[in-house]
């Protein structure tokens, strides 16, 4: 059992009065550290919850935070929480050539949690600026600068009285740009979650225990499971920028070796990523027997990466047993199911016939996969006491053992629904039971995810998840990996099967032969046999902000004809230029609009005409000085 | 006095990267068409950092499009004098 027991995370930030022995540490990109005390951080947030108070904040205001750095983001995030806010976390912008449509997105959901103020750095401001006239609810930017001075005199720092029903953060999911969809995480949620993840999950030590995380912390993995679960259940964590582990990936078991962290957390993708990246030396130096959990989830696991990772850091000491296959979702707070700490990486393999033609997993030897007669999942746990994980179908039955249905789940961490949207929250979260969108199966108790429900194509009455087939294509020698897509379209008299892939071809037979290849693999591992196969120039299909391809798109461009013919319409670099000269001068426009409303404020409060004069001149100025800064 | 080819160092990377072999660059190529992941383009970005012992702003980086962009910016960061070209 746990020491810690505060009844929310305002209590919890309290209960680090006086601890100074441990807390967070952020690393710079130059490996410098920065470290909080558990006691230096609930004095920051005390400090910046007054800063935010003075602006008129109060219990409920939503604050927006565009804040790439853990040492700015989580002492304002706990200062936001302090002061009864609900923080608004939003990814950063991503670099190179994306502005236009990280605008359009970041609008779109600061329109949707409608807040008062957005929080980021002052060299942030001018990248941002060219959207935010378009979100009426803003009144204002403050900087994380102006949050780092001294607290503002007669401001309140008393914590803000919060009950377990109560809205602590909008928890924004990836989902379209035209109708984002922000979590409303409770309170209550959170606690019961952090329970969930640091308790009964990890059994977490803080005399021993040592997170390591380089997760955004605008993502539900990285914000809940190494800010708030440790905060809760006071566990040190290491932050490493996401932006230093992307430019150089052995970093996060560079840190993980020298500080001796024993939890940490990450997608499939980056154990692919540290795995290629990480060379003989660094294996030889490293000693990772410190780590009791290596978390895998937030993207489909690929049993093939991870056994490879742990193959190759066994030669870094790494515990196969560490490795922590968990599945969970935002709308779940963050974690639904985790394997036990003493197990490892485990497999169901299962007859791909009845797979796929009785929605059914019966277990088959293992030697049935090479036959392509089978088909192999990755164990994700049990889910935690007090939660429940159901398996429905379609008419809303519940499923039994080895049953193929979605995954519905309940408990208190599933949170509130989505912020202002009745319709998404009644469909999602109705009928007490989160309707996650995953299709899987409980063996023993253990969840087995097989794919999305919304993605599944079905041919011949059979069931087909698209990521498999995309997996098998990858393998492919000559295909770009991860840039292929697999869709159903109507055929003759059953959906049909057709493959886009991304490939440099240098020749007319060399397309054609690679075609042949999918084919073949296709076949030969899931009988089944592509209507289609095409080969687009690299480049061309339609990605998402964060570069996943995007199957539906897809699969319209598709049916329309179009598909990879985006690629090849050069624009030409003027038209770039264009999209560029246009943000400069939106971001300009944006700030004169705010300025001159900011003096027309002021202006009707003008007591004499020297006053009034003044005001003005401090207008032209502003502009003149901006204009002639940029141009 | 350190001379800079933009494009020539951005192949180079590209490779190591990738292991794509992009062979032609000019300044008016735009970085996001390339079909690099978002993953890839900060390696790479990572190697020009390396290579020619810099350090690029994130809000910078957030506003090249093109390589030329690019090269502006490395011109900008590198020590007066340094020869940049694309």
């Amino acid at each position: 059992m746990s020491q810690w027991n505060a009844p929310n995370l305002i209590a919890a930030i309290d209960e680090s009065k006086g601890l100074t022995d441990k807390g967070y540490t952020f690393l710079d990109r130059d490996q410098k550290e920065l470290f909080f005390s558990w006691d230096d951080l609930r004095a920051e947030a005390m400090k910046r919850a007054a800063h935010l108070r003075k602006y008129g904040l109060k219990k409920g205001d939503r604050v927006a935070m565009v804040l790439p750095d853990g040492e700015d983001f989580v002492p304002t995030f706990l200062g936001a929480i302090w002061a009864g806010l609900v923080p608004v976390p939003l990814y950063p912008p991503l670099s190179l050539g994306k502005l236009d449509s990280y605008k359009d997105t970041l609008v779109a959901i600061l329109n949707k949690a409608e807040p008062t103020y957005l929080i980021t750095l002052s060299k942030m401001q001018q990248v941002l600026w060219a959207g935010l006239t378009h979100v009426k609810s803003l009144k204002g930017v403050i900087t994380a600068e102006e949050l780092k001075g001294p607290a503002p005199e007669g401001v309140s720092q008393d914590p803000a009285q919060v009950s377990d029903d109560d809205l602590a953060f909008l928890q924004f999911t990836s989902g379209s740009t035209s109708t984002p969809k922000g979590v409303s995480v409770t309170h209550g949620n959170l606690r019961a979650n952090a329970h969930a993840i640091m308790v009964d999950g990890l059994k977490t030590d803080s005399a021993v225990d040592h997170g390591v995380s380089w997760l955004p912390l605008y993502h539900d993995m990285g914000l809940i499971g190494f800010v708030i679960a440790p905060m809760f259940h006071k566990v040190q964590v290491t932050f490493i920028p996401t932006m230093a582990f992307v430019r150089q990936a052995t970093l996060w078991l560079e840190t993980i070796h020298r500080v001796r962290g024993t939890i940490t957390f990450a997608p499939n993708f980056a154990y692919a990523l540290a795995t290629k990246r990480t060379k003989a030396e660094q294996l030889a130096k490293w000693d990772l027997s410190c780590v009791k959990a290596f978390g895998c989830g937030a993207e489909p696991i690929n049993s093939g990466t991870m056994r490879t990772f742990v193959e190759t850091m066994s030669k870094a000491k790494l515990k196969p047993e560490a490795l922590l296959p968990c599945y969970g979702m935002a709308e779940a707070t963050l974690a639904i199911s985790f394997i036990a700490l003493d197990e490892t990486l485990s497999t169901d393999v299962v007859d791909t016939e009845a797979y796929q033609k009785q929605r059914a997993a019966e277990p088959v030897h293992v030697s049935k996969l090479a036959e392509g007669k089978a088909q192999e999942f990755v164990n994700c746990g049990k889910t935690f006491p007090g939660h429940e994980v159901g398996i429905f179908d379609d008419q809303g039955n519940r499923l039994g053992e080895r049953k193929i249905g979605e995954i519905q789940v309940r408990g208190p961490s599933v949170a509130k629904g989505y912020f202002r949207d009745p319709d998404a929250t009644e469909r999602t979260f109705g009928g007490g039971w989160l309707k996650t969108g995953d299709l899987g199966y409980l063996a023993n108790g253990n969840v087995y995810i097989v794919g999305r429900k919304k993605d599944i194509i079905i041919i011949n009455g059979r069931n087909y998840d698209p990521q498999r087939i995309e997996w098998l294509v990858d393998d492919v020698a000559g295909v770009r990996k991860g840039s292929s897509v697999a869709f159903s379209k109507p055929g003759a008299s059953s959906e049909e099967l057709i493959v886009v892939l991304e490939a440099r071809t240098a020749s007319e037979t060399e397309l054609e032969a690679l075609k042949e290849s999918v084919k073949q693999r296709i076949v030969e591992q899931m009988q089944l046999t592509p209507a289609d196969v095409v080969v687009c120039p690299v480049g061309s299909l339609p990605k998402t902000s964060s570069g996943k391809l995007q199957r539906s798109k897809t699969r319209q461009q598709y049916l329309d004809g179009t598909v990879g013919k985006e690629g090849n319409r050069s624009l030409g670099s003027n038209a770039e230029k264009v999209v560029l000269a246009r943000h400069v001068a939106m971001s300009l426009l944006g700030r004169s609009r705010h300025r001159a409303r900011r003096i027309a404020e002021h202006a009707l409060e003008v007591k004499s005409v020297t006053d009034a004069l003044g005001k003005l001149k401090l207008a032209g100025d502003y502009v003149s000085n901006r204009i002639g800064k940029l141009f | 006095m350190a001379t800079v080819h933009i494009p020539t160092l951005f192949a180079q990377a590209a490779l190591e990267v990738s292991g794509k072999k992009i062979d032609t660059i000019t300044g008016q190529t735009v970085i996001a068409k390339l079909g690099l992941d978002s993953v890839a383009v900060m390696e790479l970005v990572a190697h020009f950092e390396e290579k020619l012992h810099i350090r690029m702003p994130d809000e910078d980086l957030a506003k090249v499009q093109t390589v030329a962009d690019l090269g502006n910016l490395v011109k900008r960061l590198m020590p007066p004098g340094s020869e940049v070209t694309w």
